[in-house]
Formats: structure tokens, sequence, C-alpha cells
């Protein structure tokens, strides 16, 4: 099967601005990953080519890029899923993701987007002594459902680099942000739900979001992330967790 | 072992801000509007031909004050909701805060001018003028 990638480029220090390089590839199979193919790219063509990886297996997030237009982990798409039927030529094109100042190639500044999740304490907040045991604090099974879902962020920033608010405004907190929050407002044993929900409930907070469901379509760990933040704002509406 | 079961309900307190008030307050204008604009079409467009909304289908659903309170408040309600929205669009895109203040003080001016305006426009219609 051949692929015919184009990637975007840019290297701050050389380029005036961003560029296309077009590359095939002539032996890939279908079941490659983007990033076997972003490998090979570097390793036999072009060793210029930077981006991040590190687990390539759907787990740390390091991955994250706009693959044909939606966001999504390079590692955890495959050439099948890009391909037309019955066509033998498959094309990919790659960007970085948007909304985040670009450093070189596919890798972006990512200190905006974890200023933000600092911003939510994504910590567990409770003054209370310890049970007397010494072990941890129990919590019932529907408690712990409460906010399962948001517990798998991996913090890849997929969802709050395909939001339409977030690339006008770096100032809204984000999805990624409200995710790692909501994991902690609903958690029966976190005492920290106000102070949170001060933070998403700011100008630049979840108000902001316009439900276009853009986050929940790019989480590779399929979060349901704008209902998490509908949560949020319920929460905030209502006072009650 | 202890296994703990059930859902528990906590509530915090909220400190309320002007996003927030806003947000409640599309909200129930959006179900106010719900029932107000779908009540607007289904009389003027589906239980009425649009062939007949003319100056005196107008003056005679006036001649009652129902209609004349029904319909301001669906002006009122769509004005201000639909500003809001845009407000809240222009809040992404422009950034500077002063211009953004002068935005808004001229869309708060332009919905009470507009609800003002064309609800004292709407009470002092007079019907007989038109049936008569």
């Amino acid at each position: 099967m051949q692929v015919q990638l184009r990637i975007r480029r840019y290297n701050p220090e050389k380029d005036k601005s961003a560029y296309w390089g077009e590359y095939t590839l002539n032996d890939a199979n279908s079941n490659d990953s983007v990033l076997d193919l972003l490998h090979r790219v570097k390793w036999e063509i072009d060793g210029t080519l930077a981006l991040r990886r590190s687990c390539a297996h759907g787990v740390c997030g390091s991955d994250a890029m706009r693959i044909n237009g939606a966001n999504g982990l390079a590692c955890k798409t495959l050439v099948a899923r890009l391909a037309e039927k019955g066509s033998s030529t498959v094309k990919i094109q790659i960007e970085p993701i948007l909304g985040l100042k670009v450093l070189k190639d596919l890798i972006v500044d990512m200190d905006p987007f974890f200023e933000h999740y600092k911003s939510v304490q994504p910590f567990f907040i409770n003054d209370t002594p310890a049970p007397e045991n010494g072990r941890e604090r129990l919590q019932s099974i529907e408690d712990r459902a409460r906010f399962d879902d948001t517990t798998k962020c991996i913090l890849c920033a997929a969802c709050t680099t395909s939001c339409p608010t977030f690339w006008a405004n770096g100032r809204y907190v984000g999805p990624a942000a409200i995710v790692q929050a909501h994991r902690f407002i609903f958690d029966s044993r976190d005492n920290g739900a106000s102070e949170r929900l001060q933070v998403v409930g700011d100008t630049f907070g979840v108000w902001r979001c316009r439900t276009v469901f853009n986050c929940t379509n790019a989480c590779p760990r399929e979060i349901e992330v704008t209902r998490a933040i509908a949560e949020v704002k319920a929460a905030l509406v209502s006072g009650e967790l | 072992m202890t296994q703990l079961t059930g859902t528990t309900h906590r509530t915090v307190q909220i400190q309320s801000n002007f996003e927030r008030k806003a947000f409640m307050y599309m909200r129930l204008s959006g179900a106010a509007l719900l029932i107000l604009a779908v009540g607007h079409m289904v009389v003027q467009h589906v239980l009425n031909s649009t062939a007949n909304l003319t100056l005196m289908f107008v003056a005679e659903q006036w001649n009652s004050w129902g209609w004349k309170v029904y319909d301001m408040l669906l002006l009122a309600f769509a004005i201000s909701h639909g500003v809001n929205g845009l407000r809240n669009v222009l809040e992404d895109y422009i950034h500077n805060r002063q211009v953004m203040k002068v935005i808004n003080t001229f869309l708060a001016i332009f919905v009470v001018a507009t609800i003002l305006w064309a609800g004292y426009a709407i009470a002092v219609f007079d019907s007989a003028k038109v049936l008569n």
C-alpha cells in the first residue's frame, strides 16, 4: 500500500513560515499506525522531522496531532482507518495541534495547556484525619462511578486543541482542565469542590463552552467530555454534587 | 470488610457572577422562546396561511391585550437571548477588555432601547383605527 504524507513543517531557526513537506512511502501496511509512518519518515527520509512520542501505545498522550483535519493520537490512528475502501493509495495530512504555539514541526508549546490544568488544583484535597486503621478512605461503588469516566484522561490535549473557543481565546480554561476538575469535584472523598468550582465558574471557565462536541469526538480515551462539562455547569447552577 | 453503598449527596456554596447569571438566563429564556416562538410559528404559518398575514390580521390579533403581551414577551426574550449570544461570540474573539466594555454597553443600550421602542409600538397600536 502506498501512503502519501503531507506533513506541516516549520523550523523557527530556518523557515520564515510553515510549509507542507511531502513524503511517499511505498510499502506501508494497513495496520501501521500514523506514528509508524512518521518514524519511517524521520528514520529513513528526513531526520530533521520533529515530533513528540513516548509509549506509542495510547497511554502517555505525547503524540496528539491533527490527522486529516481531526485531532487524535498518532500511535492509535491506523492507516486502515484513513484509507478509502478499495484504494491502494492513502493520502494523510498531519499538522500540529491547533491553538498552541508551534515550537518545531509537530511539537507545540504545552505550557499554557498545563497552566490551565494546574489552575483547577488537580489533586486530592481533604484535610480531615485519615481513617484510624491507616488504610484508604472508603467509597461506595456508586460514588466511584460518578467520576469514573473522567479518571481516564491522559492529558494529551486533543480535546482542548480541538475546541474552537480555545482556538479563538487561549484564556479559556479548556475541556481537559474541566475534565480534571470534574474528576475531583464529584469525588465524594474530596473537600476542594468549592475552590475548583470557583476556577471553572470564572468568566473564562465552563461558560465559554459552546457544546460543539469537538472535544468528545477528539478524545482518544472516549471520555464524554461535553457531558462532563455539562455536569460541572449543572453543579455551578444548583450547588448540588 | 466494610462495604459502603448508595450515592453521597453534597451541597457546596457557589459564588455567583455575571456569566453564571447570563447562562441561567439563556436557559430560562430559551425555554420560554421554545413555547413562544413555536406558538408564534404555529399560529402564523400553520393555523393561518402566510397569504393572509396582512395588516388586518395583525390588527385583529392585537385587538386583544393577551396577544399584545404575548408578542411583547416574544420580542423581549428573543432580543435579549440573541444579543447575549452575540456577546458570547464577540467575547471569544475580542480580547481587549476596554473595547469589549464599549461593545457590551452598546449592546445593552440596543437591547433596552429596542424592547422599549417596539414594546411601546405594540402597546399603543390602535386596532380600531385599522378595523373600522
